[in-house]
């Protein structure tokens, strides 16, 4: 049995094909994507169609064409989505929020909707995913009074609620301080029961510091998918540390170091060769795709 | 202490008569009988010693995850006393908790819909005792000065419709994508915010119309086609966007109405009257149809 077979037996999540217009803008051109248990970080710059990809695994959009499985069920079958949907857990990129709610009536109000219907259950439930996010002592706290970052919080709870098998996480890090990121990343790696976990994001380093794969998306298509050593090495010899800015090179940039960082075919005047990260074989990608 | 059932294997009292270590041990753990929990409860109060022994055998994670459980409850809250009463009726908790985030039974949202009608009923009432002047004398089954109504017949089912139109429409729902990834019926749903939104609205409808100067009938003849517009509606709903649906039903009202108070004397009452209700009951029973065979429509998420 050869790797790709492997992969599509083993594979949580399988998307082929699928495309999503939006009047005339392509969102989504015939992506084919695998997802595993575990984390995949979906990269790409604004408008490369990462939340229409997530919002139609999420089984909110509809797509025009192609196929979408989680779990060997199809979404397109009443039955099945529902299925799907008891399996899943959905954090939007723009959630809104009932702002006269206190935290806890928002959560048990998303915790009905989640089919959690015993009432004791469900203050279990809200009284996890609380202290799992460290908002319990905001718990009796309006929506309205919580800052930017303690809702993104607030709407990672929710989506914790139930104990999703497929977590959907768009741009879940957005609006969170350093020291709130890294608790994220914590949360993440400590989720119990190995699901699916899907997060888009700009932030590249959150992508090298908690995902074991990664999904560049540019203009609909998905332009690499590996782990995030491999995205770096795309950019293996082609980038550069020098004193003076290279004209020449595609993208440069001044480091905290004072010294030009380039990316580039060409070898500035005295350069020299630094290790990439996963944000320069993105830059790279992003650059060739001519997305930026 | 006597121990409800005695047997090598149970937790048995202690021969001082204080619990054996362990019966407090089982009653610490949750496994104790009901009998000897409660003569365990009944022994705790009154004895410093079995207090402190028991506390020995408390699990400090399940006590803390307890304690946790019911501050979240209490936090939560039980909603109200509208909510308690209604729970009292028999309406389960969590779809009360549903109605939560139904905009259109909200406080500030219910004291618009009175203060609509108060102005139009008190509209009524003026013309009526001849404070305001009237306009063209006329009778209706007896009733004299049927078009001073107008204002109110026009505005009342439409506060209804409006009503479960911003119970339904996506855009007075901020969590809306969440309610449509859920798995949680999308078709129970919208039916348990529509029909609240139209018993929050109908019965201050109702309860005006009878506090009128106009026939008795009238809070009755105002039911069907406040229904039936609901229902329609929803039902265009099925089919167009929730918002072009909401305008067509409120259109298709105000144009019958509109035209009957400027071109007949008997002003709009007429839409009111046997023939009208006859209408009104086929649409509705129409509509429930569609939304029965189109329901499908709200369980993708109309709210995409």
């Amino acid at each position: 049995m050869d790797e790709t077979t492997l992969s599509v037996r083993t594979a949580a999540v399988r998307v082929h094909g699928l495309s999503r217009r939006y009047g005339s803008t392509r969102a989504l051109d015939g992506v084919d994507l695998t997802l595993e248990r575990g984390i995949t970080g979906l990269l790409g710059p604004n408008g490369a169609g990462k939340t229409t990809l997530l919002s139609v695994l999420a089984t909110v959009s509809e797509p025009d064409g192609g196929q979408v499985s989680a779990f060997g069920l199809d979404p397109a079958d009443g039955a099945e989505r529902v299925e799907i949907r008891r399996r899943l857990g959905y954090l939007p990129q723009e959630l809104g929020y009932h702002r006269h709610f206190t935290v806890a009536a928002f959560l048990d109000y998303v915790a009905i909707l989640k089919e959690i219907t015993d009432r004791r259950r469900r203050a279990e439930e809200v009284a996890r995913v609380l202290a799992v996010t460290g908002l319990e002592d905001r718990a009796r706290a309006r929506i309205r009074t919580l800052s930017g970052g303690m809702r993104q919080r607030l709407g990672i709870a929710q989506a914790l609620l139930g104990g999703p098998e497929l977590l959907i996480l768009d741009e879940p890090t957005a609006g969170l301080d350093p020291e709130q990121r890294l608790r994220f990343r914590e949360l993440l790696s400590g989720l119990a029961g190995d699901p699916v976990i899907v997060l888009s994001t700009h932030q590249a380093d959150d992508i090298a510091a908690i995902c074991p794969k990664v999904v560049v998306l540019l203009r609909g298509q998905v332009h690499f998918a590996g782990t995030p050593a491999e995205l770096a090495v795309t950019a293996a010899g082609r980038v550069w540390g020098a004193d003076e800015r290279d004209p020449h090179a595609h993208l440069s940039w001044r480091g905290g170091d004072s010294r030009w960082r380039h990316i580039g075919d060409e070898v500035p005047d005295g350069a020299e060769l630094v290790t990439p990260t996963v944000e320069d074989g993105y830059l790279l990608l992003s650059h060739a795709a001519g997305a930026r | 202490m006597t121990n409800s059932s005695p047997g090598p294997a149970e937790p048995v009292a202690g021969a001082d008569g204080h619990p054996g270590e362990d019966l407090l041990a089982s009653y610490a753990a949750g496994r104790a009988g009901t009998v000897d929990a409660w003569s365990v409860e009944a022994h705790l109060p009154g004895c410093a010693r079995c207090r402190a022994a028991l506390s020995a055998y408390a699990d400090a994670e399940r006590l803390a995850r307890n304690r946790s459980v019911l501050l979240t409850r209490a936090a939560i809250g039980d909603g109200g006393r509208a909510r308690r009463v209604l729970r009292r009726c028999g309406i389960p908790d969590y779809v009360l908790g549903l109605l939560a985030a139904a905009p259109s039974l909200r406080r500030s949202w219910l004291l618009s819909v009175v203060g609509v009608l108060a102005v139009v009923a008190a509209e009524a009432v003026a013309v009526r005792y001849g404070w305001i002047e009237a306009g063209r004398p006329s009778h209706l089954g007896g009733y004299p000065g049927p078009g001073t109504l107008a204002p109110f017949v026009m505005v009342a089912p439409l506060l209804v419709l409006a009503g479960v139109a911003v119970a339904f429409l996506p855009m007075f729902d901020p969590a809306c994508r969440l309610a449509v990834a859920a798995p949680f019926s999308g078709f129970t749903l919208l039916l348990v915010r529509s029909v609240s939104a139209l018993a929050a609205a109908l019965i201050p409808v109702v309860a005006a119309a009878f506090f009128l100067p106009g026939p008795g009938w009238l809070p009755v003849a105002l039911l069907l086609p406040s229904l039936a517009l609901s229902a329609f509606a929803l039902a265009v709903a099925t089919v167009l966007d929730p918002r072009t649906a909401a305008v067509a039903a409120a259109i298709l009202w105000l144009v019958p109405v509109l035209l009957l108070t400027t071109s007949t004397a008997r002003g709009p009452l007429l839409i009111v009257q046997p023939d009208a209700q006859f209408v009104c009951a086929a649409v509705l029973c129409a509509c429930a149809v569609v939304l029965y065979l189109r329901h499908d429509r709200f369980e993708w998420g109309w709210m995409r």
